[in-house]
């Protein structure tokens, strides 16, 4: 056991100490946590709204009614919010001139000038401006009653405060009725590319590590060891724990860098580690069988970036599982990422345990022996190769 | 029961048609240096191989330090260091962390792995480098690091595979001081080389081989007496070289005398102690001589003798 974690113990050495990891393992996958989370997280929960035009009670009541609501809010002049809607970076721009302002003080009718942007939900946020508006025209509209009922102006306040408490106010329960949208219920910001990131990453960096098994195999490492007091079993362990080890360590940075960092929610945690170190297995399998099957470092570097990204996009780490075809989410069985995939999105959204998650975690672990097994015996076979 | 580090006998190995090794069997005792001499693509890193359990015999067997060396058995492998013809280092690790890991895998363990360590970089002239990553070593660095890497365990055997290949000249002559300085302190070696002087110098015994099977075994001089290797002396001048003839024959230990018209070939059996009598007695009748010249048989001939090829084939 010492031999082969002696041997693993120089695969994670050799991996950290690569340069060229640097980027690939510690900056790149929260570069895409990010922009994934950007791109389709962020506007779906929240918008962008300019106000502009001077103080008035209106302007004021906007933007207090859509901050309630979570919408960022500014207050730039008109032809500044037209140019920041037209660079993409507002959703949508009011104008609340002074007519509207006084009309609004008034109690008449408000006319408002509003330009929408062309992000995708700023027809959402459009709505959210036009509910903002709605409400304080009904408080202006109640306000205006009471007073021509003879309720002096600094009383109205507190008649509609008690007229509240004792009315029974409808509660508004919306439920998801599409499957698509229930998938994606309860999920964070960043939550979907996190997990996706994760497998992808995982498995590159196992299979781009299976260039040091060659390298050793060809430098003549491989007889080295061998010639020495260690079995071939031994080294076969190393190789598979060493791969192993950097799978976890990789999967391991993902899950704390991207939880600090972004908030990512991961469920329960030691349900969510099971699903990285067993995936990581079968990641390891996949790289020691790699390895072995191809004869140079170059060669098993391109394989295993070519065949890390077809299977997770296959595996839904690139576009959500949810929204693929029915025949292309049976084909996505075939690949690791997908049914980890699921263990995550049952333990990350639905606050699955070990049962929910248990038949992915049956098929990963089926995977991952079996390939375990391939790629030891492969390495075996090649190491008759290597003398 | 045998006091020989290594007993090989009679191996044979197969890729499938190819006999790689047909029937090689040898003893190597403590402290000698035994040389596998053949050309490449002989047997020899295949004889090698099997000998350090890496792969295995099809038939025979190898016994190191008196047990059986298998693929499988670990036991006689920690009698064993092995530097192979390649550059078996981690190039993305120092000179030391390579030594370490390798000791580690040998079994050794805390204040004795790194005192060893500290002995093997002093030893191979490495103690100063020693936290450079080895890729940026000079090639004979990385030779003295591989050869090192072999000496980790103190082996009572220690097989060096062509440990001069692609090396410059003062790197070489560093190594087979190295070798002769471990053969003096009671090591075995299991020398391979295709360099006929390296055998020359190191090796107290020989195995020619080709094409997988051990053509000729014993010392130098062994080997050359088995092929009849004789001396010659050839005399270059003017004069009566002819008339000179007659009286070279009846020089003892001179065997035959070719004239031509300006020079004299002579095959005698020891030329260093007859080349004096050899040219007084010319220079007597009357023959001005312009060079003498002395030709030894040595490995190269006795290579060509058994196999009508040369080492360098």
């Amino acid at each position: 056991m010492r031999n082969a974690l002696t041997i693993a113990g120089v695969e994670l050495r050799l991996f950290l100490r690569d340069r060229s990891n640097l980027f690939f393992v510690f900056v790149f996958p929260l570069l895409l946590v990010l922009m994934i989370g950007l791109q389709f997280g962020e506007g779906a929960t929240t918008g962008r709204v300019a106000v502009s035009g001077g103080d008035s009670a209106l302007a004021t009541g906007i933007v207090r009614e859509l901050e309630t609501d979570d919408v960022r809010v500014s207050r730039p002049a008109w032809d500044d919010a037209l140019e920041l809607l037209a660079r993409g970076r507002l959703d949508v721009a009011v104008r609340v001139d002074d007519a509207a302002a006084t009309a609004h003080d008034d109690g008449g009718p408000v006319r408002l000038e509003m330009v929408r942007g062309s992000a995708a939900n700023a027809q959402v946020v459009e709505q959210d401006v036009r509910s903002a508006v709605d409400v304080l025209r009904a408080r202006r509209g109640q306000e205006r009653a009471l007073e021509a009922y003879g309720v002096v102006a600094d009383r109205v306040d507190d008649a509609l405060s008690q007229a509240a408490r004792a009315t029974s106010v409808p509660v508004l329960e919306v439920r998801y009725v599409d499957e698509l949208s229930k998938e994606f219920e309860g999920l964070g910001q960043f939550d979907l590319g996190a997990s996706g990131q994760l497998l992808l990453f995982v498995f590159l960096a196992c299979l781009t590590g299976s260039a040091t098994l060659i390298q050793a195999r060809r430098l003549g490492v491989v007889a080295r060891v061998l010639a020495g007091p260690v079995s071939a079993g031994q080294l076969v362990a190393g190789e598979m724990v060493g791969r192993w080890a950097i799978g976890v360590f990789q999967g391991g940075y993902i899950m704390l860098a991207s939880s600090v960092l972004f908030g990512v929610g991961w469920g329960s945690l030691w349900l969510s580690l099971l699903v990285l170190v067993i995936f990581s297995l079968v990641a390891a399998g996949t790289a020691i069988l790699l390895g072995t099957l191809l004869g140079t470092e170059g060669a098993a570097s391109g394989a295993g970036v070519g065949l890390g990204l077809v299977l997770a996009a296959l595996g839904g780490c690139m576009v959500p599982l949810e929204i693929f075809p029915d025949t292309m989410r049976a084909i996505s069985r075939i690949t690791p990422h997908a049914w980890a995939y699921e263990a995550f999105a049952d333990i990350q959204r639905r606050d699955g345990d070990f049962l929910d998650v248990l038949p992915q975690l049956g098929v990963l672990a089926a995977m991952a022996l079996a390939l375990a097994a391939l790629g030891g015996w492969a390495l075996r076979r090649s190491l008759a190769r290597a003398m | 029961m045998t006091d020989d580090v290594l007993v090989v006998d009679s191996l044979v190995r197969r890729f499938g048609d190819l006999t790689a090794v047909d029937g090689v069997s040898f003893r190597i005792a403590p402290g000698e240096t035994y040389g596998l001499l053949g050309p490449n693509g002989a047997g020899k890193t295949t004889t090698i191989s099997m000998v350090a359990g890496l792969i295995a015999a099809d038939e025979g067997t190898v016994t190191v330090a008196g047990q059986p060396m298998t693929p499988r058995t670990t036991g006689p492998k920690r009698h064993l260091g092995l530097v192979p013809q390649e550059l078996a280092i981690y190039p993305d690790l120092t000179g030391r962390e390579n030594l370490a890991l390798f000791g580690r895998l040998q079994g050794l363990r805390g204040a004795a792995l790194r005192g060893r360590v500290e002995e093997v970089l002093s030893l191979i002239g490495l103690a100063d480098r020693a936290k450079d990553r080895s890729k940026e070593y000079s090639g004979g660095m990385k030779r003295r690091l591989n050869i090192g890497i072999g000496l980790l365990n103190r082996p009572t055997l220690l097989i060096l595979d062509e440990p001069t290949v692609g090396v410059d000249p003062q790197s070489r002559h560093a190594i087979l001081e190295s070798v002769e300085a471990l053969s003096g302190e009671g090591m075995a070696v299991l020398y391979t080389t295709h360099y006929m002087e390296e055998a020359e110098r190191l090796c107290d015994r020989i195995g020619i081989i080709d094409s997988g099977r051990l053509q000729a075994e014993g010392t130098r001089d062994e080997l050359v007496r088995l092929i009849g290797g004789v001396d010659t002396i050839r005399l270059g001048g003017t004069g009566d070289l002819a008339g000179a003839a007659d009286e070279l024959r009846r020089i003892p230990g001179v065997e035959r005398v070719e004239t031509e018209r300006r020079s004299a070939v002579l095959t005698v059996k020891d030329a260093p102690a007859l080349v004096a009598q050899v040219v007084g007695t010319a220079a007597a009748h009357g023959v001005t001589l312009a060079d003498v010249e002395i030709s030894r048989p040595d490995l190269e001939s006795v290579f060509l003798h058994l196999t009508g090829k040369g080492l360098r084939d």
